[in-house]
């Protein structure tokens, strides 16, 4: 059984994880873009950013000071057996986190229509949930959101687009972003299903770890050429120019009715990312 | 080739002339610091009344971070703080940086053309901080020397610092108007065609490749 204690403390580690450590794969990502970027400017501030999450990995700090809204995705297995309430664990968690955590974390949950800040408000945290057939498990993501990358995500529908309009969307999108949202990004695009099926698999994709192509060559081409067009901008690093403006591009799509809609969002360089997956014997595994 | 330039603050005209877009900085002694947007629209509120401000800002170097501070045997602390997006205060920098004579100001993701030209004026430079940098600068903190505005939530107060090599920052927008952010948008849009037309190649060479739908078909 998995218990309202584990749900709400895991829940709440992440959050912590998330916020002291950028993913191993990421700091790869950024000591490559490092070697092959052309621009002074780009490798030193690289270099700045390798540096930045060493410290506060070191001395377990955080390595932005905005740590953004929390925000879960969780998979519930159809086999796993739950002793108490899921989601009220998940908000609990949160709520414990902000008044132990060291060092305290600032006021980012805001209330759209007043403008007001805090530390709660309605759906925090935001949770979406997920079946897995036959799983015995009950798999969660926490990728907690602030303004910097937040801000830029965009969606549009289209009506039997053509691969070179969506592809032209994708790069209007990432020029109006420009140098604003903490680059080097990876960047997720859903493409397909319906207005929130596609954001939702943008989010998604934008956390799968780097290395996983999608499955479909037509699809992994597609992220391929998206990367190096997308690092063809010149942005670059904190947008201060050079070669490496996207880490990754992740895309993933559905089946949906004519009408397309393609959602583009962007995950900052420190690429806030942690899974766990806690089993019916009270197993919990830890990943990135 | 850009230049690594330690300067001592506050910045005289001369410092803040001599640099250049690319330039990497580091910062030591007294700046002020606010994340807030309701701070930066009060600064402008008493601007326009004549009021003074609760901490001096003319000549200063202001920055765009935020930062957690808490008060522990009547002595202020800051315990992190971290750039946070410049591009926010826009509309509200140019009055401030005319009217305070600003030299430095800085933060993330640079400021627009309008900022540029009334920091060409007072001789005033941009300097961009990397996002995510929280724990680099906040080891560079060495004393709080006034925290105001108190009414505010933490990260909107204006606080003002006392730093050691607070940095490396980048100058992105220098004082004779040059700003790396401009210039890259301009010629990211120049390169779009050409991005674009290499993307339909390499659509063309993928498996399944130009297996694209037709539009409207």
């Amino acid at each position: 059984m998995i218990s309202y204690e584990l749900i709400k403390s895991v829940t709440a580690r992440l959050y912590d994880a998330s916020l002291r450590k950028i993913p191993e794969d990421t700091k790869l990502a950024l000591r490559a873009a490092e070697a092959r970027d052309r621009s002074d400017t780009a490798r030193r501030t690289l270099r700045i950013m390798l540096e930045s999450a060493d410290a506060a990995e070191r001395q377990q700090h955080f390595v932005c000071s905005d740590a953004g809204v929390p925000v879960y995705f969780v998979k519930l297995g159809t086999r796993a057996q739950f002793a108490g309430d899921v989601r009220r664990a998940i908000v609990d968690g949160f709520d414990e986190l902000v008044a132990t955590i060291q060092p305290p974390l600032l006021q980012h949950v805001t209330n759209p229509l007043t403008l007001e800040r805090g530390y709660k408000g309605r759906d925090m945290p935001i949770v979406s949930f997920d079946v897995i057939d036959g799983a015995d498990y009950v798999e969660i993501v926490c990728s907690p959101k602030a303004l910097g990358s937040g801000r830029w995500a965009a969606l549009e529908i289209f009506s039997f687009p053509s691969l070179e309009q969506i592809e032209k969307y994708i790069m209007q999108v990432v020029l109006k972003a420009g140098s604003q949202h903490c680059p080097p990004v990876v960047v997720g695009v859903g493409i397909g299903g319906t207005f929130d099926h596609a954001a939702k698999m943008a989010k998604e994709s934008m956390l799968r770890p780097f290395g996983q192509r999608h499955p479909e060559p037509m699809v992994a081409a597609m992220e391929e050429r998206l990367l190096k067009a997308i690092n063809a901008t010149g942005f670059g690093p904190m947008g201060t120019g050079g070669d490496s403006t996207a880490m990754a591009v992740h895309v993933e799509y559905s089946s949906g009715h004519g009408f397309t809609p393609v959602a583009v969002c962007f995950n900052c360089w420190i690429n806030r990312r942690a899974r766990a997956r806690i089993y019916n014997d009270g197993r919990v595994e830890y990943g990135e | 080739m850009s230049a690594v330039r330690e300067l001592a603050l506050p910045l005289s005209e001369t410092d803040v002339r001599s640099l250049r877009c690319g330039d990497l900085v580091y910062l030591t002694g007294e700046l002020v610091i606010t994340a807030g947007m309701p701070t930066m629209q009060r600064v402008l509120d008493h601007i326009a009344a004549g009021k003074p401000l609760p901490i001096e800002l003319r000549h200063a170097t202001l920055l765009h971070f935020g930062g957690y501070s808490v008060e522990a045997a009547g002595k202020l602390q800051v315990v992190y703080m971290n750039p946070t997006t410049s591009t926010r205060f826009n509309a509200m920098m140019p009055t401030v940086i005319r009217s305070q004579q600003l030299r430095a100001v800085g933060g993330k993701g640079g400021l627009d053309a309008a900022c540029a030209q009334a920091m060409r004026e007072t001789g005033c430079v941009y300097l961009s901080f990397p996002g995510g940098a929280a724990t680099l600068y906040s080891n560079a903190i060495r004393e709080v020397v006034a925290v105001e505005w108190r009414d505010l939530i933490l990260h909107y107060r204006l606080v003002k610092l006392r730093v050691e090599r607070l940095g490396p920052g980048t100058v992105g927008i220098d004082a004779a108007g040059n700003s790396l952010y401009d210039g890259l948008q301009a010629a990211a849009e120049a390169r779009l065609p050409d991005i674009l037309a290499q993307l339909a190649a390499d659509r063309a060479a993928a498996p399944g490749g130009g297996a694209g739908g037709k539009a409207g078909a």
